[in-house]
């Protein structure tokens, strides 16, 4: 059934989040009212729409063209280096005229219809071979995102997809060799496989002096959180961002400048309301499908819940300084296109998935 | 039994449920940290951003002299500065260096916004500029999007070099400055880029001409560019600052000197202020301003040394000059009078320690009583005179009229001029004075030194009768108050035969200053000459004489009109020679001006 209490409380937490996300967007761009209307209608809008969308399209089908879905994304992804334009340095956008996309950011969908595409096919059993091929299929599809040159979101795709793996039952045994592997390996990709910009970030997020540029953004980033206080600044009331004090303060750094705003009570809130969105999201998928024996839904559905809920996690730690920052934009607070879309497809495929609930 | 697919999920599900959960509560503690218990510092830092201020430097204020000449102001001077935000289009470069051509190339502009440091806001291109001269960038702003104009005070001074030594000049505060005013002016703070007084009046009366700074609050961009006034705190201008010098006097004085070395210093006895003080060579401070650190070195390693005060800090020894002096601490000390006589044959022989001093007349004066000798300048009577010195009684003298003591109130730099006692000597030599020592300071010889600002307060005490003010550069309206008198113990006839004497210098036909020929001045003085190389004999000396930084240095002290002194006078004329045909006639018409002047 899918009007239950949990996904009403799924859904009315969704929309605080994103009138919230819009409001903040506003307040750091502040354009005009106008264009905060439109932004906000837009974003409602092409949730509902895009989400509806995935909501009535045969899931089975969907799935059943994942690897053809996954690969189109990779020559996306490629397509950038040739045809993509540049921005801060880094090809990462696909220019369509009406709107430019960034494919790299489709790869967690993708990657996620062709993984349960192919482990439906084994019946979610993992072998040796599997889960090796897995993980080198991962892996390999991250590079063309790190080259271009984007470390944080191939870092982040990585991830992202090893919480697949672990969600659709990879053994543990797997993720400690792995990890093991990547211990033993890590010196030779810190000499060899990153440029001195990227060593600088992580080397920043290791030491303790604030000596290298990055740490001007986490510093101004703690200043604009701790200046909210409790009750924040108001409505318009980040002075940092009136200042131009901290940088990419309508993308990666939003969050700080919300923080300034609203205070410990604002940051309260959206916990509280990311809080309700994912347990009351999850709380769906606990009851067996007495339908079908077939579960890739709620494999989707649970992870796009957890890539939306730790998109959020990853940015807040990241702005407050906990870990370092990869440009991970917050989930419904950003002016990007291809984030909203990519997040409207993953709410499309949570709502679809619990109409497997069906008693 | 393995597992269900289901199953797996479900506890996955579970374990990643709790992860997310902690997740929140970590992330919660961590806001709460940052907002609630760190919050208050991190919004001063936040403040810290945000706020800046600038000073506002007021107009310093004008130096003037007694006369109503502006010495020194400040004028309003302009620069165009590129705006690194907003960085000109190539045609408005274009048109800027077709409004400068003689000073600007393209390449010169592009050069410097490209070598412009990071995160400052403005580059200066053009300094200097005055209103005429900005007002040719100001009929075209339209046009010249991306450069602005900003506006300071340039220090302007007079551009005669007689002026230098008494004004002084301005330069970047250091810490030196910082430890000088600190003591001197209240809250002095002052910013790196602050201009201060180095030297002279600009130094004594930094607090008076700097005004008080006011300053602007902005709220600021993280680029530093300015962007909202808030506040504003006022400012005060510098006040004027008057001199008691003549800057008519002052520049013909130095005029006279011409190319010679040397200094004149006139005091005005009425209030004992100084209307004339100079020192040659000099410079401009005008010069100063924006010189290269070759041409300063130049200046400082010049042999003639035009950055040294001869006036303030010159220290030579008085020569003959000192002798109306000693005639009035023999005569306090009853160890003469003006009736004994001594035979002047042009030596003298110290017998205690079998020394013979040669004068410097062939033959001598002949019969030599104390008028005679100041009148002629006898030596031989004046070392006959010093062999009765109590050294004591000598020092505390000395130390009476000025020496080893502040001279002038408001004279920056001044050196004193030593004290020559026992404890000076040892220091210096490693024994006590002996008794030749005291012989040659009895001529103004050996180890006396004054400076011509020390001379000329000694020829106003002897004008005034043992009346004295210490000088100052000031104008001063009020009469003084009260005067202190030097201690001696010597009647006012005494005074009167010491002031005729003087005149005799000027005016009897044997007078070592007869070539004067004071016409209408009423001029009392005595000349003087300071030998820079010891010699026995006169054919020695034109030995000496043929390199001419070795000769003697001409002095004339004296007051005038000495019926009832107004101006008192020293001249000092280096490797001049002679005190009389020299240093005298350069005193006579220093002090016609000035008289004609009142």
């Amino acid at each position: 059934m899918l009007i239950n209490i949990n996904n009403f409380l799924l859904a009315l937490s969704l929309f605080f989040i994103v009138v919230i996300g819009s409001i903040t967007v506003y307040s750091v761009t502040s354009i005009d009212l106008n264009y905060f209307f439109r932004f906000l209608t837009i974003s409602v809008f092409s949730i509902i729409l895009v989400s509806t969308f995935f909501y009535f399209v045969n899931f089975n089908r969907i799935i059943s063209i994942g690897w053809i879905i996954f690969l189109l994304n990779i020559l996306l992804i490629i397509s950038v280096e040739f045809f993509g334009k540049e921005i801060n340095g880094s090809k990462r956008w696909l220019d369509f005229g009406f709107l430019s996309l960034q494919p790299s950011e489709f790869l967690k969908i993708t990657f996620a219809i062709f993984v349960i595409q192919y482990l439906r096919y084994f019946d979610f059993k993992f072998t040796v071979i599997r889960s090796v091929l897995l993980l080198a299929i991962l892996v390999a599809s991250a590079l063309p995102i790190i080259i271009q040159p984007d470390l944080g979101t191939g870092i982040v795709f990585i991830a992202f997809g090893l919480l697949l793996l672990f969600i659709c039952g990879m053994k543990f045994k797997y993720f400690f060799i792995l990890a093991l592997s990547f211990l033993v390996l890590s010196p030779v990709i810190y000499s060899y496989g990153l440029s001195d910009y990227q060593k600088g970030r992580i080397l920043n997020w290791f030491s303790s002096e604030d000596t290298l540029a990055e740490s001007w953004n986490i510093l101004q980033s703690k200043i604009s959180i701790g200046s909210g206080e409790l009750l924040g600044e108001g409505f318009l009331g980040s002075k940092q961002n009136e200042f131009n004090f901290l940088p990419e303060s309508d993308t990666d750094f939003i969050f700080s400048i919300y923080a300034e705003q609203f205070g410990f009570l604002g940051v309260g809130l959206i916990l509280i309301l990311l809080g309700i969105f994912i347990f009351s999201g999850l709380s769906g998928f606990r009851q067996k499908n007495i339908l079908a024996d077939d579960y890739s839904a709620y494999y989707l559905g649970i992870y796009f819940l957890m890539v939306i809920t730790f998109s959020f996690l990853i940015n807040i730690f990241m702005v407050s300084g906990l870990i370092p920052v990869v440009g991970l934009p917050l989930p419904f607070f950003t002016k990007g296109g291809s984030s909203l879309l990519c997040f409207s497809i993953m709410l499309g495929f949570i709502f679809s998935a619990k109409t497997y609930l069906k008693t | 039994m393995k597992k269900s697919n289901f199953k797996i999920l479900q506890d996955r599900t579970w374990l990643l449920s709790i992860v997310i959960f902690l997740l929140l509560v970590f992330a919660l503690s961590r806001f709460f940290y940052l907002q609630i218990i760190e919050g208050r510092n991190l919004k001063i830092q936040r403040e810290a951003n945000i706020n800046t201020f600038e000073y506002i430097y007021p107009k310093r204020g004008r130096i003037i002299s007694s006369d109503g000449y502006v010495l020194a102001e400040d004028i309003k001077s302009y620069s165009i500065a590129v705006d690194l935000e907003e960085k000109p289009s190539v045609s408005s470069i274009d048109l800027l260096v077709k409004i400068y051509p003689e000073r600007l190339t393209r390449s010169s502009v592009e050069n410097s916004i490209k070598q412009s440091i990071k995160g400052v806001s403005q580059e200066v291109l053009l300094d200097g500029l005055n209103q005429a001269g900005i007002s040719k960038f100001l009929v075209r702003t339209g046009e010249l999007a991306g450069f602005s104009v900003i506006e300071k005070y340039n220090r302007s001074y007079v551009d005669h070099p007689s002026m230098f030594h008494v004004l002084g000049h301005l330069g970047y505060v250091n810490n030196s400055d910082i430890n000088f005013f600190q003591t001197r002016i209240d809250n002095f703070k002052p910013n790196i880029w602050q201009l201060v007084g180095k030297s002279g009046i600009e130094r004594v009366y930094e607090a008076k001409l700097q005004g008080v700074h006011g300053k602007k609050f902005f709220n600021r961009n993280a680029r530093g560019n300015r962007k909202v006034l808030i506040d504003e705190e006022s400012f005060k201008e510098g006040e004027e600052v008057v001199l008691s010098i003549n800057y008519e006097a002052q520049s013909k004085a130095f005029d006279l000197l011409g190319k010679r070395k040397g200094s004149i210093v006139v005091l005005d006895l009425k209030n004992f202020s100084i209307p004339v003080s100079v020192s040659t060579p000099s410079i401009s401070a005008n010069d100063l301003k924006g010189i290269s650190s070759q041409g300063y070195k130049a200046l400082l390693d010049d042999s003639s040394r035009p950055l040294f005060n001869r006036a303030f800090m010159g220290l030579y020894p008085p020569g003959s000059t000192i002798k109306p002096i000693l005639a009035i601490f023999a005569i306090s000390n009853n160890l003469t009078n003006w009736t004994e006589t001594i035979n002047d044959d042009g030596f003298f022989r110290f017998e205690e320690e079998n020394r013979v001093f040669n004068a410097w007349k062939e033959g001598g004066h002949g019969i030599t009583n104390l008028r005679k000798a100041i009148v002629e300048s006898s030596n031989p009577f004046f070392m006959n005179l010093a062999t009765r010195y109590d050294k004591d009684k000598l020092t505390a003298f000395f130390s009476d009229i000025f020496f080893d003591k502040t001279i002038c109130i408001d004279c920056y730099p001044q050196l004193f001029s030593p004290l020559i006692d026992d404890v000076w000597k040892q220091k210096n030599f490693g024994s006590n004075i002996f008794k030749g020592d005291i012989i040659n300071i009895g001529i103004g010889q050996g180890y006396l030194l004054t400076s011509p600002l020390h001379l000329a307060l000694m020829a106003g005490i002897i004008a005034k009768k043992g009346e004295y003010n210490i000088p100052f550069l000031i104008q001063q309206n009020e009469p003084l108050e009260q005067t202190k008198k030097i201690n001696t113990n010597i009647s006012d006839d005494d005074w009167s035969r010491i002031h005729e004497a003087m005149i005799g210098v000027v005016y009897s036909k044997n007078g070592t200053g007869y070539r004067i020929n004071p016409g209408e001045l009423k001029l009392a003085g005595k000349s003087g000459t300071s030998q820079l190389k010891k010699f026995t004999s006169r054919e020695e000396y034109e030995e000496i004489r043929e390199n001419p930084a070795l000769r003697d240095h001409a002095i004339f002290i004296g007051f005038a009109p000495y019926d009832d002194p107004r101006y008192a006078i020293s001249v000092l004329v280096e490797n001049g020679e002679s005190g009389g045909a020299v240093a005298g006639p350069i005193a006579k018409e220093v002090l016609l001006e000035l008289i004609n002047a009142d």
